[in-house]
This record gives C-alpha cells, structure tokens and sequence, in this order.
C-alpha cells in the first residue's frame, strides 16, 4: 500500500512541476532512405553517426523509435524540425507509452 | 551531354554536381510542382491578417490530398492536440518546405553549364526538396516497405513506369550527396577524437 500511495505522490507532484518527460517518435517510412534518416538525425540532434545509424534501424525494424526525450515544448519543436525533413514524426507523453 | 554522375565532394564542405540539360529541366520542373503544391494549401483571402502575420492558419484539419498529408503530417496522435498543433506551426512548416524547393530552383536557374556547387546549408536544403519531392511521388506510385513488384513490373506503356524512374533516380541524386556529406561528418568526428 505504500508503495503505491509513494507512487501516486511522485506522478502528482511530476504533473504540477512539470517534469513528465514527453517523447518524440519517429515511424517507419517506407519512401525516406536509411542513408537519409541517419543523416537528418547526426544533423539535427547532432548524434554520432554510431547512435544515428542505431535509431535508424530501430526505426526500420521496430516500426518506430524514440528519437529524443524533454519537456512538451521542446518535443514540439524537434517534431518540427524533423517534418521539415520530412521524416514522419510525433510527440507523446513519456509516461503513456 | 552525358548525364550526371552524382554530387561529389569538392574540397572541404562543398558538394559539387554537373547535370545534363534535360536532367536540369526534370528537376527544375520538380521543384516548381512541389512549390505549387504546397501554395494550393494557402486559404484564398479567407484568412485573418492579423493572425496570418503571426504565423496562426485556419487549417486544423490535415490536408485531403494525400501528399500534401504527407508533406504536413500530424504531430500528435491525439486529433484535438494535433488541431491545435497544426493551427500555429503549419504555415511555418509550408514555408520552410518551400524555402527548400526554392533555393534549389534557384541554383539550377543559375547555373548556365548545369554545374551547382553547394555548402553545407544549401546542401541541406537540397537534401530536404529532393526528399519532399520523393514523398510526394512515393505516395502516388504507392511505394511500400516491402515488396514494389506492382512498380518493377509495370508495363513499358504506362505513364507511372516514367514516374517511377523518376523516382529512382532522385532516390541515387540524393544518396550520392549524402554519401558526400557524411565523408565530411565523418572526418570532422575524426579530427575531434584526434583532438581530445
């Protein structure tokens, strides 16, 4: 029981401070090329070509990936960047995956 | 003329290509589709001017035609917080797709010997019109992960059989200044690790 009632406490006080992580996810395209993708992603988050080349294929393989992780306006604008890019991404919350 | 090799890496941070005449008007006439494309979203005179200034649109509805779906997709799987989304950011992200169509119509207008020489930004927006331009006919020759047979076997008479080389094609133009650009990333991560 108290286990839980710490759980509910730690959820309620993310929610007021704001610290609920939001993730952006980016899914599997069928048109974009995985040359491509790892590129866009060294570019705009500035990862190795090792991490890029990583998410690229969890991306292909799994259908989708967690690219980046951070507050809700933040997440708003690496879903941006990676439309103008034209990868086909979109932001959640990290705890309703 | 023969046509063109690709983009290669010339000297530190520039990409360099030489396209054939009729390469250059395919491409020129790519461009100016997708710019047209993406103007037809624009609302005729009914949009506030106030709110236009700001970048605020009246379109919380994704578009109907496909690509343009394609091109402006929605942010968020929820549809009230993709609305929303869309309300404040799609008009930038139109103009920025634009932007891209545009530089590179405009390197391919202004090179008299089909040569372009690019930097590194240019070659980014490049990158960017040739994938928007690959998305949009991807989605009108139904490209699939898996399997493209209903492409590879297409007639030698229909029109989609052109589309679809097209296609290709763009997917090898871009893949050679990727190539390029990643030979100059991977050097700079080289020369940092040496550095440290």
């Amino acid at each position: 029981m108290v286990k839980i009632a710490d759980k509910v406490e730690e959820e309620i006080r993310a929610i007021f401070s704001g610290d609920t992580p939001w993730v952006t996810i980016v899914w599997d395209d069928p048109v974009n090329l995985q040359t491509y993708v790892v590129y866009v992603f060294m570019e705009l988050f500035g990862y190795s070509k090792a991490r890029a080349t990583e998410l690229m294929l969890q991306v292909h393989n799994d259908g989708k990936a967690i690219v980046s992780t951070g507050s809700r306006e933040e997440m708003e604008h690496d879903v941006a960047r990676l439309h103008e890019y034209g990868l086909w991404a979109t932001l959640q919350r990290g705890d309703q995956l | 003329m023969t046509t063109t090799e690709g983009f290669k890496r010339h000297g530190n941070h520039s990409y360099i290509v030489q396209f054939a005449s009729s390469e250059k008007e395919v491409l020129l006439n790519l461009c100016e589709q997708i710019i047209e494309l993406l103007a037809e979203r624009v609302d005729h005179g009914h949009e506030d001017p106030l709110a236009a200034m700001v970048g605020i649109t009246s379109h919380d509805s994704p578009p109907e035609d496909e690509v343009l779906h394609r091109l402006l997709p929605n942010a968020y799987a929820d549809q009230v917080d993709a609305s929303e989304f869309r309300r404040y950011t799609e008009s930038t992200l139109r103009a920025k797709k634009q932007a891209h169509a545009i530089a590179m119509r405009i390197h391919l207008k202004s090179s008299d010997d089909g040569i372009v020489d690019l930097d590194h930004d240019s070659a980014n927006a490049w990158l960017g019109a040739i994938n928007d331009i690959r998305l949009a006919l991807g989605v009108r020759l139904k490209v699939e992960n898996n399997s493209n047979e209903h492409l590879e076997l297409l007639s030698p008479d229909d029109p989609l059989r052109g589309v679809y080389a097209v296609y290709t094609w763009m997917g090898w133009l871009q893949e050679t200044l990727l190539s390029a650009l990643i030979d100059d990333v991977d050097e700079d991560e080289e020369s940092q690790l040496g550095n440290s």
